[in-house]
């Protein structure tokens, strides 16, 4: 039963993580292959405030306003690139934040990570005292996919649709293009940050290894295979990933082979995402037209 | 779309449902976080035969109150995260009072304020970082603490005349813990560290430190490190030319890292905790070992891992219950005065162990005393 | 002294990486995408010469080299028939996201044969060349060597041949030049063929030089990625160029900065160009060729 609910609040952390990147890249055709640095960035604040005695709670409201504010500040400049060197620039830049956690010791402790990260105080401390931190993460889970769908019919998702299909056509109607973009950006961002708090209370150890390109990469696995554009899409993507690699965890194999679960999970991580860029570049569940 | 949900539900309850294995009634259950694959799995091997060559000695003996012991490996992949999955799935599911902790201080740090606040006993094996004795009082560890190396490794630094030195130390909690120590008891002794800085851990290419080592122009480097990063900043030193009298820890010696650095590691010299070979214990273990794994060598800590293996059984049998309060007392007490392989493992008020320092260099070689 | 040591080290490495930059810009002068499993190349051309060291082959070093970049000459080719060849006409983005799934099918694939630790070639020990206070080892006076060689060989061929100028002709027009009835095929062959060596040379070159893990083409992309973009995308020159800065970059940083930062130069440099010059140092106008 335990085992099933940590599959169930890390599904949800991935729920949220990747509906997060599908406003930026479903909604708004902005190709963000840095993600991870706001996911990274909401675990380290809440992390460090709650470390340092803050409230729970409270720690993951700033942990959330700091990643949208990145995303707010990273979104001004970045946006001026197009499609894939924006890509390239927004890896770039969440390379550069991974490497400076790992370097500030003072702050971040480096790559000895920050131990003991508590619950919240409602949820329990124990590791055994899942159920409530389940229920609190699909609470948020939920709220947030509400928020996702509330922002698709409204102007602004609707406009951001128009802006991903043709910029020009946009400007034409005379809807601000750039801030439509940066406003994707920092929901975006923002929404991740509290996927990254999340995280880091769970698991109660972050270090930078857990913030590398390869979480970026399931991610938008995630998006592109569940159906980008849509609420649901990055939803299914995000439980289709996280059960199975949790399944492959769980084959009953002699220790010796162990070694070899990571590896096959990638190639199969690799070709899938190969496959949908062949074959079904839209994903799963495919956007309404309307 | 809800069949295809309820479907992948029940699939994952019908796994979760055979995975979690049955706990046999008639087995002591105890778990283990080893590095069975990763970057130390090579040395998680030797750590998990060394216990289950003392689990079968312990088994033969009688077991534990009759039944049998049985260590539950569990992999965490040689790093932190890894090791906190596991010691979750161990505490959640499987429910054991008692677990026996990861290698590398890092992994080690990383779950004991999981086992203190779920109130599980942890016993590490080679986990030799200071701050460990901070953990809390159900975390113990039969292997050393660094405060008494940091000790060692000044005098040995000052005893051999060198005043000055460039102190680096690969970046985790074991080399940044045994620098702080080395530090102050260096410089408390009037030594002078003229330059100190980290080093990452598993690169490939030391030769910016290097050429910050030549630039200070010292006679000695004290350089704590691990095996396969002691060998490429030797061999890499070597080829650049930079000749000085290094002086390591205990986590760079081994066979390996002479195999490894070759010609280069000539003439390292070094401190570690003593476990001398000459004891009945020793003689008793080795033979047990080689005749459960004939052909195989001895592995580094393997020793450590067995008398953590052994104490754990002794206070298993000893305790009044098989939850963890009851199984901590009984090992404060069946570690009083227990005469392991490794010397004397009576556990302090914080759960640590003495022990005596020696000094180790590389002649021809070989891995030596140094007199 | 101590300054010129960082300035050879970084030109050392800086040949290596305008090996792979270079590589990493033809492809994208002719083909117009990013390849990110480029770094696989490099990787695979690396560990190549493991596979043919061991049994059943069992060849020597020396004799291993020929076929572990024959090897990635022939995983370049693949790649580009199986996957890219396909989604010619689709969009960059979905091409780079193949590629970004291309590289980490490659990438485990290669853990799953050798494992994730880090291995070395047998080579023996030997002390470097040094003149006083500087220092330089046989491997790395290699790696120069090689650079040289290589884009030596690689001018010759865009100025000298027929298949060089076609290069350069697609790569400023494909279209027109596909009118023109130039051999597309013959073009797409060759420049995959060479990126694939050189980037297979390289990779060969620095396991000698230090020692081989799975994220060793991953970690070099970077670097290229920073040297193609400096020097304009599509530019061989500038990518030569990018790469031999990129390297002196990095390695001077080291006198100021911790060298924990030293991949963050190269990183700083993508975000730095991006923002401020997307085209590139030497963009000329029209930019995009291979000049």
């Amino acid at each position: 039963m335990d085992y099933l609910l940590r599959i169930l609040i890390l599904a949800l952390i991935y729920v949220i993580l990747s509906g997060s990147l599908n406003l930026q890249l479903g909604y708004g055709g902005l190709y963000n292959f840095g993600h991870v640095a706001f996911f990274a960035i909401g675990a380290y604040t809440s992390a460090l405030l709650s470390l340092a005695g803050v409230p729970v709670w409270m720690a993951m409201i700033a942990a959330l306003l700091a990643a949208g504010l990145a995303g707010f500040l990273i979104a001004f400049p970045a946006l001026r690139l197009s499609g894939d060197f924006f890509g390239i620039a927004t890896l770039a830049f969440a390379e550069m934040a991974r490497i400076f956690l790992l370097n500030e010791r003072w702050l971040t402790r480096g790559p000895l990570g920050l131990p003991g990260i508590p619950r919240p105080t409602f949820t329990g401390q124990g590791v055994g005292a899942l159920p409530l931190f389940a229920l609190f993460t699909l609470a948020l889970a939920a709220a947030v996919l509400l928020l996702l769908r509330y922002l698709e019919s409204a102007p602004f998702g609707r406009a951001l649709k128009v802006v991903r299909e043709d910029e020009h056509v946009a400007q034409a109607l005379g809807k601000d293009v750039l801030w439509l973009k940066v406003r994707a950006m920092a929901c975006g961002a923002l929404l991740a940050g509290l996927a990254g708090a999340l995280w880091a209370h769970y698991v109660t150890y972050i270090s930078p290894h857990d913030f590398t390109l390869e979480t970026t990469i399931l991610v938008l696995l995630c998006v592109v295979l569940g159906g980008k554009g849509t609420v649901w899409g990055p939803v299914l993507g995000a439980v289709l990933v996280v059960v199975f690699q949790e399944v492959l965890r769980f084959l009953p194999l002699p220790a010796q082979y162990s070694r070899f679960i990571a590896p096959v999970q990638g190639m199969v991580f690799g070709l899938v995402l190969i496959v949908l860029m062949l074959r079904r570049p839209q994903g799963i569940l495919p956007e309404h037209r309307s | 779309m809800k069949r295809f949900a309820t479907s992948v539900c029940a699939a994952l309850l019908a796994v979760a449902l055979c995975a979690v294995p049955a706990l046999a009634g008639g087995e002591v259950l105890v778990g283990a976080i080893t590095p069975l694959s990763g970057k130390i799995s090579v040395y998680g091997e030797g750590f998990m035969r060394a216990m289950q060559l003392a689990q079968d000695e312990v088994n033969a003996a009688g077991g534990i109150k009759g039944k049998p012991m049985k260590i539950l490996f569990e992999d965490n992949g040689s790093t932190a995260q890894g090791s906190v999955s596991a010691i979750q799935k161990l505490i959640t599911v499987h429910k054991l009072p008692v677990i026996f902790g990861p290698a590398a201080s890092s992994n080690f740090l990383a779950v004991c304020p999981i086992a203190q606040r779920n109130k599980v006993v942890l016993i590490g094996a080679e986990s030799a970082a200071a701050s460990i004795s901070k953990c809390g009082s159900y975390v113990f560890r039969v292997f050393p603490s660094d405060l008494l190396q940091g000790k060692g490794v000044a005098q040995l630094a000052k005893g051999l005349g060198y005043d000055q030195v460039v102190l680096t130390y690969v970046n985790n909690d074991w080399g940044v813990g045994l620098a702080e120590v080395f530090s102050k008891d260096y410089q408390a002794a009037g030594g002078k560290i003229v330059d100190q800085f980290p080093h990452a851990a598993g690169a490939s290419d030391y030769r910016s430190e290097l050429l910050r080592i030549k630039k200070a122009g010292v006679k000695a480097v004290v350089n704590l490190t691990y095996i396969k990063e002691a060998a490429t900043m030797l061999k890499q030193a070597y080829q650049m030319g930079l000749k000085v009298q290094w002086l390591m820890g205990s986590a760079s010696k081994s066979p390996k890292m002479v195999q490894l650095a070759g010609k280069a590691a000539e003439g390292v010299i070094g401190t570690y905790p003593v476990v001398s070979q000459d004891t009945p214990q020793y003689r008793v273990y080795k033979a047990a070992w080689q005749k459960k794994y004939p052909g195989k060598k001895l592995p580094i800590f393997g020793e450590y891992n067995y008398d953590m293996v052994k104490l754990t059984a002794k206070a298993l049998n000893l305790a009044t219950a098989y939850n963890a309060d009851a199984i901590r007392q009984a090992l404060i007490k069946a570690s009083q005065g227990y005469i392991g392989v490794t010397g004397d493992k009576s556990f302090d008020a914080n759960g640590d162990v003495k022990a005596t320092y020696g000094r180790w260099t590389v002649k021809n070689g070989k891995i030596v005393d140094y007199k | 002294m101590y300054y010129l040591q960082l300035l050879i080290n970084g030109l050392v490495a800086g040949s290596v990486y305008a090996l792979f930059a270079v590589g990493l810009t033809l492809v994208y002068g002719v083909f117009r995408f990013i390849n990110f499993a480029h770094g696989e190349l490099i990787t695979w051309g690396a560990y190549g010469v493991l596979l043919f060291m061991a049994p059943p082959l069992g060849l020597s070093l020396g004799w291993a080299l020929v076929p572990a970049c024959l090897l990635a000459v022939a995983l370049g080719l693949a790649c580009d028939r199986l996957v890219y060849q396909p989604l010619r006409q689709s969009d960059r983005v979905t091409l780079l996201i193949a590629s970004i799934g291309l590289s980490f099918f490659l990438r485990s694939a290669l853990q799953f044969i050798f494992g994730a630790d880090l291995t070395s070639y047998p080579l023996g020990l030997a002390r470097g060349f040094s003149w006083g206070e500087l220092s330089i080892t046989g491997v790395q006076l290699a790696m120069v060597a090689c650079a040289v060689i290589f884009l030596g060989g690689l001018f010759l061929l865009l100025t000298r041949t027929r298949l060089g100028k076609a290069l350069r002709a697609v790569s400023d027009n494909p279209e027109l030049a596909g009118i023109m009835g130039l051999p597309l095929k013959q073009v797409g062959w060759t420049v995959w063929g060479l990126a694939s060596l050189f980037a297979a040379a390289g990779g060969i070159l620095l396991g000698m030089d230090t020692s081989l893990d799975p994220f060793m083409g991953l970690a070099n992309l970077i670097k290229a990625f920073a040297a193609v973009l400096l020097g304009g995308a599509g530019n061989v020159w500038g990518a030569l160029l990018g790469g031999l800065f990129i390297g002196v970059a990095e390695n001077l940083s080291v006198a100021v900065l911790s060298p924990g930062y030293k991949d963050f130069v190269a990183f700083a440099v993508i975000v730095v160009i991006l923002l401020l010059r997307p085209q590139g140092i030497f963009a000329l106008a029209g930019s995009g060729g291979v000049r």
